[in-house]
């Protein structure tokens, strides 16, 4: 499952010498690391490294400096209630929690309508930076939440597959000193990010993350004692996991020390009644740790730093609304909006957002037809996002085959896969190689 | 593995890990008789200790939810340290993962620490027993939307989690059993204003005989008999629990005698957990990640002290693993969770605020204090002594004679490394 290579390479010589030794060339591979990384603070990506022999660039403009962002929506979110077709059956499924024709947020997109809480998107939307999928899925995900999560994060349609789709690109493109930066969790684990060789850093709770030591002790000391347990690597494959785990932590730490003192020193409207009201900064400041919203701006942060982070996944939870739907469902696409935008407007004003695509995933969509509990069971094909300056957006691409329903679900028309060839085609590919097959972009990038 | 280390070994994947002077004892009387005394202690005189939630109150008032929870949390994490039965509290935290339900949903310790008791009664007990009774569990019922299921609209939910979950896993259902669970399970409610008693009305089920996997069923009872004597429902357990003791790797040749003495023991737990652990110590099993908590139970245990609720509780979030709020209806996720980066800086500061709550002339910091590295593995539960790398890392920095409390430091990094990560 987990592999030693990378952790091997990263302490070369070290993994050879006695551990006293060990802790010296660790720490110094550590502090040279990310010395170095945010040394090139100045955005152009210093550590990013060159792209592996034999693989493919998209036409166009290089592709080193891009981001690619996932937000991973947990639960399976309700497309349906998310981006509303104007369609009469969408109304007759759902008599109680379907939403009022007058509450919907009308876009220039004919035939569909927002969610309220989107209002926020709108703006966006209009302006072209926003596509959505409309019954997006794969083939052999089903309606058990874990087997659909293993189907989306694997990207093989059901064949078994122990690494993730963006574990594989990771693995590609890596160069000869690992970054354990380059590929960055917050609030979830991560095994899209699993690659035979790449493991990605998981932060859980970026506000909470930081180093206790005991008590009138030398930090410096401690850390890089326990930086020495980390070498020479045991020959049991999950104890030098655990020891590979530790330089990456310390590394990770450095980072969100550095991106936490950046916002600080960003001027906060304390009050939240700025001029975008529910998007303001105070609003975005006063987020829950957990929320899309903060982890969206510590993502932020991450990217501002330059420091050769190539992929951000981050994952909220609670989309699994079979009861109550209607207030959970307002809840939780407030902070999504919220913090779509707040990410993009930071981005833009510090020039960074014409890097960064961002993408939605959510492991299926949900039952057409209401339950009695005022909310949706789950589903199949459902509706995911793709938003960035770089999109042609304004349109949605499939369709919302309610005539056609498949034991009462939203048929899948358009596979996963699409939308994650765009990510890996704005990451530099080799996008057909990696999927195993040329997936349609329908011409969104 | 010689007597000491069976016993240490059991200590850590089955008990909590050890009290100072444990090994000792335990190691005298053999790891034989000792897996005995966990898997029924009760037929060896050993009681099972007082209520862990007497005395606490149950306001049900929003504003002391947290409070409420927290102190439901505080005397759960005591008890596995310090109960008689640590096995018992050991497969009741494996229930909570097993059958999760959280505190985030269900909003009130009355049922919670209710659900938690059920857990705890059938922990070593029958398993059939323990899904008919969790199945109208208060705590259940409204987590995985049981109460607003009814017999004209039922709610998947649980019906779903019963089969895919708890019983037989995917591959060994379909769509239509997943209906026909749900539709049978319909008519159960939970009074809040009443203690949060459980009731059946008859106007909220669907009476109509279904089709479960082949058997007609119309109730809980039918329901749970058509899961539980499924071909794939003692393998199915027996897997999970194996991974569970043994670790991700353990040697799967065992696993069809594991899922037969689970079958021929009419599907008690005790022989199977006793099955499981008797493999472990013939060798059959592999490394095992201990996650967060009870890595925390056990470093409490060996020092003698405990975290504050709060200071516990944040670090367990912190970690990834807060008990009473799994991240959802799976439980926590696998042993590679552990060992991302918060789980791995959040070690190193549990550590540290243990360390610094263990008096100074506490056994484990004397050791550390002065080098001896063999009694420090020991009473940390491993007495076959430490890794390479963590003995070199700890020899070199206790030469340094480390700022700070003696010895504290040092067993910081003790507690933090690899070696304590992996039982």
């Amino acid at each position: 499952m987990l592999s030693r290579r990378t952790f091997l390479a990263m302490a070369g010589g070290a993994a050879a010498t006695s551990a006293g030794v060990g802790a010296a060339v660790w720490a110094a591979l550590v502090r040279d690391h990310v010395d170095t990384a945010l040394a090139g603070a100045s955005g152009s990506a210093a550590s990013e490294l060159p792209a592996a022999p034999g693989t493919t660039r998209s036409s166009g403009a290089s592709t080193a400096g891009h981001v690619l962002v996932v937000l991973q929506l947990g639960g399976g979110n309700d497309g349906l209630n998310t981006l509303v077709p104007a369609v009469g059956r969408y109304r007759d499924a759902r008599p109680k929690i379907a939403i009022p024709e007058a509450q919907l947020v009308s876009i220039d997109t004919l035939g569909y309508g927002l969610h309220p809480a989107l209002a926020p998107l709108r703006g966006r939307w209009n302006a072209g930076q926003i596509a959505a999928f409309e019954g997006i899925g794969m083939r052999a995900q089903s309606r058990s939440h874990f087997k659909a999560m293993d189907t989306w994060w694997a990207g093989t349609d059901g064949v078994t597959s122990t690494t993730g789709w963006l574990g594989r690109w990771l693995d590609a493109t890596e160069g000869a000193t690992p970054n354990p930066l380059r590929s960055i969790s917050l609030g979830t684990g991560a095994p899209a990010l699993i690659g035979e060789r790449s493991l990605p850093t998981v932060v859980l709770s970026p506000a909470q993350f930081a180093l206790r030591l005991p008590r009138t002790t030398d930090a410096k000391a401690v850390t890089a004692a326990f930086l020495a347990t980390a070498a020479p690597a045991s020959a049991a494959p999950w104890q030098a996991a655990a020891q590979s785990a530790i330089p990456s932590a310390l590394d990770a730490i450095a980072v969100l020390d550095r991106v936490r003192a950046q916002a600080e020193a960003t001027t906060v409207d304390p009050t939240g009644s700025g001029p975008t009201g529910a998007t303001g900064s105070g609003a975005v400041a006063r987020a829950a740790a957990d929320s899309a919203t903060s982890l969206l701006q510590t993502a932020a942060g991450i990217i501002e730093l330059g420091i050769g982070t190539r992929v951000i996944l981050v994952g909220i939870s609670g989309f699994d609304t079979h009861s109550d739907e209607l207030d959970r469902h307002q809840d939780l696409l407030a902070d999504v909006a919220r913090a779509i935008t707040a990410f993009f407007d930071r981005l833009q004003a510090r020039g960074k957002a014409d890097n960064v695509l961002l993408v939605t995933t959510s492991e299926f969509g949900r039952r057409v037809g209401e339950n009695a509990s005022g909310g949706t069971d789950h589903g199949s094909g459902g509706v995911q996002f793709i938003v960035g300056p770089a999109v042609k957006g304004r349109q949605v691409v499939g369709e919302p085959a309610l005539d056609r329903l498949v034991d009462g679900d939203m048929p899948i028309g358009i596979d996963t896969r699409s939308l994650y060839a765009l990510g890996l085609d704005w990451l530099g590919g080799p996008t057909d190689e990696l999927l195993g097959a040329r997936f349609d972009r329908y011409g969104l990038l | 593995m010689n007597n000491r280390e069976q016993v240490a070994w059991l200590a850590r994947r089955a008990a909590f890990g050890l009290a100072p002077g444990e090994l000792d004892r335990l190691a005298d009387r053999g790891a034989d008789a000792y897996l005995e005394t966990l898997v029924a202690p009760e037929l060896h005189g050993i009681a099972a200790g007082g209520d862990p939630w007497s005395g606490l109150t149950f306001s049900d008032d929003p504003t002391k939810r947290r409070a409420e929870g927290l102190a439901l949390a505080e005397r759960w994490l005591a008890h596995q340290a310090g109960t008689p039965r640590p096995l018992v509290a050991a497969m009741t935290w494996f229930w909570h993962d097993h059958f999760a339900v959280s505190y985030t949903q269900v909003k009130s310790t009355q049922p919670f620490s209710r659900y938690l008791t059920l857990l705890s009664k059938h922990a070593l007990g029958d398993f059939r027993q323990l899904v008919t009774e969790i199945s109208t569990d208060a705590a259940m019922l409204i987590f995985l939307d049981g109460t607003t299921s009814t017999g004209t609209a039922p709610n998947e939910n649980y019906g779903r989690e019963l089969l895919e979950l708890y019983t037989i896993g995917i591959g060994n259902f379909t769509e239509a059993d997943v209906r026909a669970a749900a539709a049978a399970l319909t008519g159960w409610v939970v009074r809040p204003r009443d203690d949060y008693s459980t009731l059946f009305v008859r106007s909220r089920h669907n009476t109509a005989a279904q089709t479960l996997l082949g058997k007609s069923v119309t109730d809980v009872a039918t329901v749970v008999d058509a899961a539980v004597r499924h071909d794939a429902c003692a393998p199915f357990i027996a897997a999970k629990l194996a991974a569970w003791f043994l670790g991700p790797d353990y040697d799967t040749a065992s696993l069809a005698g594991f899922a037969k003495v689970f079958r021929d023991n009419n599907l008690a737990i005790a022989p199977l957990v006793r099955a499981i652990l008797r493999a472990g110590l013939d060798g059959a099993g592999g490394e095992l990640v201990l996650a967060p908590l009870p890595w925390l139970v056990a470093a409490q245990k060996s020092l003698g002290v405990n975290l504050d609720t709060g200071t516990a509780y944040r670090y367990l979030t912190a970690a990834g693993q807060a008990p009473l709020t799994p991240p959802n209806v799976g439980g926590w996720p696998g042993p590679a969770a552990w060992l991302g980066s918060s789980a791995t800086a959040t070690r190193v500061s549990m550590a540290s605020a243990l360390v610094d709550l263990a008096p100074a002339a506490s056994p484990v910091l004397k050791a550390a204090a002065v080098g001896d590295l063999a009694t420090l593995a020991s009473l940390l539960g491993r007495p076959g002594g430490f890794t390479p790398a963590t003995r070199d890392a700890l020899t070199a920095f206790a030469a340094t004679k480390p700022a700070g409390k003696a010895g504290a430091a040092v067993t910081a990094v003790a507690l933090a490394s690899p070696d304590l990560l992996v039982a």
